[in-house]
């Protein structure tokens, strides 16, 4: 099957093209706040590169979050608008699990990987999978918006039992000091961990852990938090 | 003009449209509004807003062309609203008719919302043609518009505050009015007296066909305040007398402008053009000047797809894939209007 990947969560935007779910082109954008938005240039040039046209397409797999609101709703609504013009399967993938999967390949099974992207206002999005020995991955944490220090001490306790937990993504590099504080490990710079990949998307599709694809915002709007607060009297 | 029929979206602020053109006739345009979404905010908020056009943009392309009768694959364009708006609100359009055009293979054309409320009368049924003057009053804009040439208006004025139609949710607001309060104060201004309270002129200077709508607002205020708890008839004198503030300069500068420049035509749009008061001042004034009146129906005057349709007839088309470093502006361009 050939897929068409994308994933904007993040401000270095990711795309693939896969055969029967290995790699035939991905190419990366940024890392730029606005790189999103040239995401279906990066699209063409790819097609081009990889000689596939369009209408051979016969799926595409999208990032569902959490990340930027903006990046994100470009992303689907470019998966979502060549789904229904191609009239093939939109299929989504959580973009953290997608940075676990490449977390995971520098790990052993059993270690509790780590990814997270900077959602600034103090908070990082991220969640933690508990890599299987078969590389598959378990939940233990999230997606969620949270800050750095308190996800830490969620996983203090796994720590304390001498569980390896490596963090990756730019919510490791922000968060670095009370990741590490706990024993939390931030993979290398420039190692590859800390890059999402949307070839990874597929993977997950692959192992059974394709979503419905709508944004998994992570936190409500500003607005409706206000009112939210405004209605239950607090402050 | 665009060969055949062809696509137009819009999503710039809070409804989600998506329209089927064929040279000047509409053959079909979906809205879906999310106003009762903002309703508790007291206006429109722009993440909720955004959200809700993800939902919803492919629906309504849907409808629209199955409505009209087409596939996706007869669309011979792709029109959308590029600014101004809201940017995440615009960029779930942009994006998706980009999307849209590059797997159908067609140009992408990217249409300023404005010029979209003046192209409104060029539609069938009305088929206005140049020249004429536009007034365009809705809650995001106020302007006066020369249109010798539908691809280029000329701005003969616009609001240097508050848009007309902002100036009417404030003002409902202040009298205890939901929102949006436009069409709630002129139900209640429908028992009032327009001439009970003597409001300044919303007008940006004598020199200028400007229009100002702070001062009207302020003074609204001040009467409240000082006057605390109304009787409903006053809350009806004072609604009517607001509303003739605000809608009657309008009224006016648009046939002072019509006289100036000799046009035979005036055209109404955006979403003040619903206002009762409004019309009925502009249709006396014109039947006396001997003026033909375009009036939209409601639905045309508020945001929808087909006047970004009937825009796109006037704006230069992006060819395939040039468009795909097309982006989304959240403002207009110098002077206003971008065709
Ligand atoms: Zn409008």
């Amino acid at each position: 099957m050939l897929t068409f990947a994308l994933d904007t969560s993040t401000q270095s935007p990711s795309l693939a093209i896969t055969r029967n779910d290995r790699v035939v082109g991905e190419l990366w954008l940024g890392p730029d706040p606005d790189a999103g938005r040239r995401v279906l240039e990066a699209g063409h040039h790819l097609l081009c590169a990889t000689g596939i046209g369009l209408s051979q397409l016969e799926r595409i797999v999208v990032g569902v979050g959490p990340g930027g609101f903006t990046g994100l709703r470009i992303g689907l609504a470019t998966a979502h608008a060549l789904g229904q013009a191609l009239a093939c399967p939109v299929v989504g993938a959580i973009s953290l699990e997608a940075l676990a999967l490449g977390i995971a390949e520098t790990v052993d099974p059993g270690v509790i990987v780590l990814p997270a992207h900077d959602a600034r206002r103090a908070e990082l999005f991220a969640a933690a999978y508990r890599v299987g020995p078969d590389g598959g991955l378990e939940q233990i944490i999230g997606p969620v918006a949270i800050p750095a220090a308190l996800l830490a001490g969620k996983l203090a306790g796994q720590l304390r039992d001498g569980v390896r937990v490596v963090s990756a993504g730019t919510g490791a590099i922000v968060g670095r000091d009370a990741l590490e504080a706990v024993g939390i490990e931030i993979a290398p710079d420039g190692s590859g961990a800390h890059r999402l990949r949307a070839a990874a998307l597929v993977e997950r599709v692959a192992a059974g852990a394709g979503c419905d694809p709508s944004p998994r915002y992570a936190r409500l709007p500003d607005a409706k938090v206000n009112l939210l607060r405004a209605t239950r009297g607090g402050t | 003009m665009i060969d055949g029929p062809f696509l137009a979206i819009e999503t710039s602020c809070d409804e989600t449209a998506a329209a089927v053109i064929e040279k000047r006739v509409v053959r079909s345009s979906i809205v879906a509004s999310q106003a009762d979404l903002h309703t508790p905010y007291g206006g429109v908020v722009p993440e909720i807003a955004a959200r809700h056009h993800l939902g919803t943009v492919n629906l309504v392309v849907a409808q629209a062309l199955a409505q009209a009768g087409f596939e996706l694959s007869d669309m011979r364009a792709i029109a959308v609203t590029q600014r101004p708006g809201l940017i995440g609100a615009l960029l779930v359009g942009v994006s998706t008719a980009k999307a849209l055009a590059y797997a159908v293979g067609c140009p992408l054309v990217c249409v300023d919302h404005l010029l979209g409320h003046i192209c409104a009368s060029w539609l069938e049924p009305i088929a206005l043609d140049p020249p004429f003057v536009s007034l365009i009053a809705s809650g995001g804009h106020t302007r006066l518009d020369l249109v010798r040439d539908l691809a280029h208006p000329e701005t003969l004025g616009q609001t240097i505050d508050d848009a007309a139609g902002e100036a009417l949710d404030k003002g409902a607001r202040l009298l205890g009015l939901g929102y949006p309060g436009g069409p709630a104060l002129e139900r209640l201004s429908r028992g009032g007296d327009p001439t009970a309270h003597a409001f300044p002129v919303a007008l940006g200077g004598r020199r200028t066909r400007d229009f100002s709508f702070a001062g009207v607002k302020t003074s609204l205020l001040y009467v409240v305040r000082r006057e605390g708890d109304l009787s409903d008839g006053r809350r009806a004198d004072l609604a009517s007398s607001y509303q003739e503030a605000i809608v009657a300069p309008l009224a006016a500068r648009l046939l002072d402008a019509a006289r100036e420049h000799r046009v035979p035509a005036i055209a109404l749009g955006g979403g003040v053009a619903a206002n009762g008061r409004l019309r009925e001042l502009v249709s006396e004034g014109a039947a006396q000047a001997g003026l033909r009146v375009a009036m939209p129906e409601i639905a045309l005057c508020t945001d929808n797809a087909a006047m970004i349709g009937a825009a796109a007839q006037f704006t230069e088309p992006v060819a395939w894939p040039d468009f795909l470093a097309m982006d989304a502006m959240p403002t207009a361009p110098p002077g206003g209007i971008a065709a």
